[in-house]
């Protein structure tokens, strides 16, 4: 029990509300981990199957036993759970752009303001959500009716259209980075920061007491106690 | 005599756009836990397609461990952690390492499971991988930290330590 309120609760400042989320930290970006995870190498796996013929003295030499239909498998279950975790990464994400703040003054290396870039996240997130599942039922239709007898089990248009996805994507993790990273959106440090508050005073989390009293490894010009605790001038 | 191979820092204290290490994660995160979930269902059905799908899972996500640990100790060493960042930043370094000698000896593991029999894992192995299951999670949460709690390389927080002000 110790343990578990020093992991998920933490501090009552990072419990509720510093970084404007009912939670300690944002949910949506953990689901994108296995969105693009899955995808990605669902594709991957689908163009090293097509390729396999080039690929068998590899394998032999590497002494892993390789089938294409394995790599098919692959393929195909990993374009599935894409499919059915990206319907909770997008309805996450759309539940952390309702209760963002973001500053109206900071522009992006894109140079879009937060608002611009959330709205254009939103409907890219929604964009790829029906890809992927459009992608999904047509590798399903490949691998149990049309190309059933075939030894290829996907079209090179499937794996083409994959590689185009891979590029949407960059796009939209592109924007999603900006959000974190030059907005803040959702960063407990950031909105300290702009609310002109010292995270090193703010963020009391039990490491961090720890910290306050280091072990002495060796001369050190920063850190807990070397010195009058700042609060950041506004 | 090598600082001028790689562009000046930006304003997320990095030589290229954006943070590349939680990138490659998705490749250790999402295949570890859906190898793990495959396996699983494999071992309870009996399913011969998953335990392969399970395998090779767990190969991608150990290939990717070493690339995410490679931009991990870049981003790192460039993330001017500032005292109450300090101490997660270490036990992520920490587990990270563990991590890929632990993903690499149970991958080791499943191959050679794989290539006395296809179609079928020991409950160890299956044990094993819960243990490995929570210690990826723990690491998920502490990389969560350093980005959304700490801010380490957002634009906010590198301003702020390059003006002296967060130590």
């Amino acid at each position: 029990m110790m343990l578990f309120s020093t992991l998920v609760l933490a501090e009552p400042i990072l419990a509720a509300g510093a970084n404007g989320l009912p939670y300690v930290v944002p949910i949506h970006p953990n689901l994108v981990h296995l969105t693009l995870g899955l995808f990605i190498v669902a594709i991957a796996f689908d163009i090293v199957a097509a390729l396999y013929p080039l690929e068998k003295p590899i394998f032999k030499f590497l002494a892993i036993p390789a089938t294409s239909s394995g790599l098919y498998d692959v393929g195909w279950f990993n374009m599935v759970a894409a499919a059915i975790v990206t319907f909770f990464t997008v309805a996450a994400g759309f539940y952390e752009i309702i209760l963002a703040d973001p500053p109206d003054d900071v522009v992006s290396p894109w140079g879009m303001n937060a608002t611009d870039t959330m709205v254009w996240h939103g409907v890219g997130g929604v964009l790829l959500l029906a890809l992927i599942v459009g992608m999904t039922i047509w590798r399903g239709f490949q691998r149990y009716l049309w190309r059933e007898d075939r030894a290829r089990q996907v079209d090179w248009s499937y794996l083409l259209a994959g590689l185009l996805i891979f590029a949407l994507m960059f796009a939209q993790g592109t924007l999603g980075a900006h959000l974190g990273g030059d907005f803040g959106v959702h960063v407990t440090a950031d909105r300290l920061i702009y609310s002109g508050v010292n995270p090193n005073e703010a963020i009391d989390m039990p490491l961090a007491k720890t910290m306050k009293d280091p072990r002495v490894v060796g001369s050190r010009d920063f850190g807990p106690g070397s010195g009058p605790e700042e609060v950041l001038a506004d | 005599m090598f600082e001028n191979l790689l562009p000046p820092l930006n304003n997320h204290n990095l030589p290229y756009p954006d943070t590349i290490h939680p990138i490659v994660v998705h490749f250790v995160i999402a295949m570890v836990l859906f190898g793990v979930v495959c396996d699983s269902i494999a071992y309870f059905t009996n399913n011969k397609k998953l335990f392969e799908v399970g395998w090779w899972n767990m190969v991608f996500a150990t290939i990717s461990i070493f690339v995410a640990i490679i931009f991990g100790q870049l981003e790192a060493g460039l993330a001017t952690p500032y005292a109450a960042a300090a101490g997660d930043l270490n036990l992520h370094t920490l587990l990270g390492w563990s991590l890929s000698a632990l993903l690499a000896a149970i991958t080791g593991w499943r191959y050679i499971i794989r290539l006395k029999n296809p179609g079928a894992i020991p409950d160890a192995y299956l044990g094993m991988n819960a243990i490995l299951t929570v210690i990826v999670l723990f690491q998920v949460y502490l990389g969560d930290k350093l980005v959304w709690v700490y801010g380490l390389h957002t634009e906010a927080v590198v301003e702020a330590a390059r003006e002296g002000l967060l130590k």
